[in-house]
């Protein structure tokens, strides 16, 4: 038995050499999971500090086992899953929300206003209002987007690589790991080589009420040896325009549904959504710091650092979003590595463990 | 007699004119101001000096934007001193800076708005040519920009067109949707 806190929840793990049946009981500050079996089983547990877990404790009755969880705090709610072989079961515990939390009526309201707009693709789900938040938690969810695809082939090695086919890569070796990892669901905006274009990337993320947009890309210099890793976040690269709408919008948003004639609503919105990534700035240049810390040091390239570009797949992102150039393919060496499976696995790694310092520091 | 001579010499003396200013303003001739202007055929468009601009090449040893002076002729209207720049820029360094754009890339028009937005359409070889990463295609994207705003006072921004079209990014990255703003700090110190 293991307590783990991890990115906005904690994990408690339960492992057992036999399968088990439980069954759980919902206090307001602790969660009894109730195992029954034939066999008495030899109770080990490891210690733990956790933000959320007070203490585990664990009773013997007849043919049952009870094991409680107690709580810092009152309100929580929980999700779980089990494996077999060995037998696992994982209970991911969260606070509940925090009604006072500082941007949220603002960002409810972009959010809301954002998944209103109709996507060219899909259709939308219906607008998250604040009371239904809740409906929205229960998945959460990561898009990750790999850069180009098709026709498109995005950068080229010297030795034939394309970015298109290392940025695939990659990104379904991060799916795996956060999935299996973390309670958040992953979107992929391709998962083979197809085209999408750069508007259907962002209105994906929009429609799945994303958390992070993570696009990965590999780099190309007209310089043979330019090498490294950058983290880059939106710059919006008409600055006075942009800060006019900006301002408007923040004095607005919260004001949306009640003020603004309907007629003009779909106007406003259609602002909201075009920029939509200039209310997540923020956030987004923090989760850049940590993808960029979290490349270099696991995976050794130089340190282009966090920069900002007015990248068009960002523009539309109505959530922290990042693109991330991992390393450069038109340099030789660095061409190498990006097309083996090792390196992809480490930076699928590294940026796995960013994301997890993220949500430690900043949700 | 003489009388006819003398209005066929003229016409030649004008079309001939006409022909050296296409030659000489790089062979774009779809404007429909400037050619019908000169009225006196003596004059060749030299007579209008010429200027050192700055143009932005990349370089093998960094990722700024580098300067280069080069003395060009002044032409009779502004866009035509913004096409002779962006050529220049095309045709690249004299020096051994790395030019950002494909050699083979043309201009097809350059016009330029009340409120000081130059649009510069590019001919297909801009992303026929090259596959452009994120630092390629900022370096050029603001190697354009910089040399236009840095030059010409009168712009304060640059969009970029594509055979005429808009187009969302030249390589899948810099958003050209909406006109650029001048990025100096590319420019190395």
């Amino acid at each position: 038995m293991s307590v783990q806190d991890l990115a906005g929840f904690s994990r408690v793990t339960l492992s057992s050499t036999v399968p088990l049946s439980y069954s759980f009981e919902k206090k307001p500050s602790a969660l009894v999971i109730s195992v029954e079996t034939k066999v008495s089983l030899r109770v080990q547990q490891a210690a733990f500090k956790s933000e959320l877990v007070k203490s585990v404790g664990w009773s013997r009755g007849k043919d049952e086992y009870a094991f409680s969880i107690e709580l810092r705090r009152k309100g929580f709610s929980f999700e779980h899953k089990s494996r077999a072989n060995p037998f696992e079961l994982m209970i991911d515990l969260k606070p509940a929300e925090e009604p006072e939390e500082t941007a949220a009526p603002i960002q409810a309201a972009v959010r809301a206003a954002a998944g209103e707009v109709p996507a060219p693709s899909t259709a939308f789900p219906p607008a998250v209002r604040p009371t239904g938040a809740e409906e929205t938690k229960k998945f959460r969810t990561i898009v990750i987007d790999p850069g180009h695809g098709g026709l498109e082939t995005g950068a080229k090695g010297k030795f034939g690589a394309l970015e298109k086919d290392v940025t695939l890569a990659i990104s379904l070796k991060l799916k795996d790991i956060i999935e299996k990892n973390l309670v958040f669901r992953v979107f992929l905006t391709r998962d083979k080589d197809t085209d999408v274009s750069l508007e259907n990337r962002s209105a994906l993320a929009n429609n799945h009420k994303a958390e992070l947009f993570i696009s990965v890309h590999a780099n190309g210099s007209v310089r043979k040896n330019a090498r490294g890793s950058e983290t880059y976040f939106l710059s919006l690269n008409s600055t006075d325009e942009e800060s006019r709408r900006l301002a408007y919008m923040e004095n607005t948003s919260g004001l949306l549904e009640g003020q603004i004639e309907q007629e003009n609503q779909d106007d406003v919105k259609l602002i909201l959504w075009d920029l939509a990534q200039s209310a997540y700035l923020k956030q987004s240049s923090l989760l850049a710091e940590n993808i960029q810390v979290g490349l270099n040091e696991l995976l050794g390239t130089r340190d282009r650092g966090v920069k900002q570009a007015p990248f068009k797949v960002l523009t539309g992102v109505a959530c922290p979003a990042v693109l991330v150039e991992i390393a450069f393919i038109s340099n030789p060496e660095e061409e190498k590595e990006l097309g083996s499976e090792q390196f992809q696995n480490n930076v699928a790694r590294a940026i796995y463990l960013s994301l997890i310092e993220y949500f430690k520091s900043y949700s | 007699m003489t009388k006819t001579k003398w209005l066929v010499l003229a016409g030649l003396v004008i079309v001939l004119s006409v022909l050296i200013l296409i030659f000489f303003r790089g062979g774009d001739g779809d404007k429909a101001g400037p050619e019908t202007e000169p009225p006196s055929p003596k004059a060749p468009p030299e007579t209008a000096g010429t200027r050192k601009i700055t143009l932005f090449f990349l370089s093998e040893d960094d990722d700024f934007l580098h300067p280069e002076e080069r003395e060009v002729p002044v032409g009779p209207s502004l866009t035509d001193d913004l096409e002779t720049a962006v050529v220049e820029l095309i045709k690249g360094s004299a020096k051994d800076l790395v030019p950002p754009f494909p050699p083979e890339t043309g201009v097809r028009q350059i016009f330029v708005t009340k409120d000081g937005i130059a649009y510069v359409d590019l001919t297909k070889e801009v992303t026929e040519n090259f596959a452009y990463g994120s630092s390629s295609e900022m370096s050029a994207v603001y190697a354009l920009v910089d040399t236009l705003t840095f030059n010409f006072m009168d712009i304060k921004k640059v969009s970029l067109l594509i055979e005429g079209g808009e187009r969302e990014t030249l390589g899948g990255h810099i958003d050209l949707s909406r006109p650029l703003s001048p990025q100096y700090s590319l420019i190395a110190k």
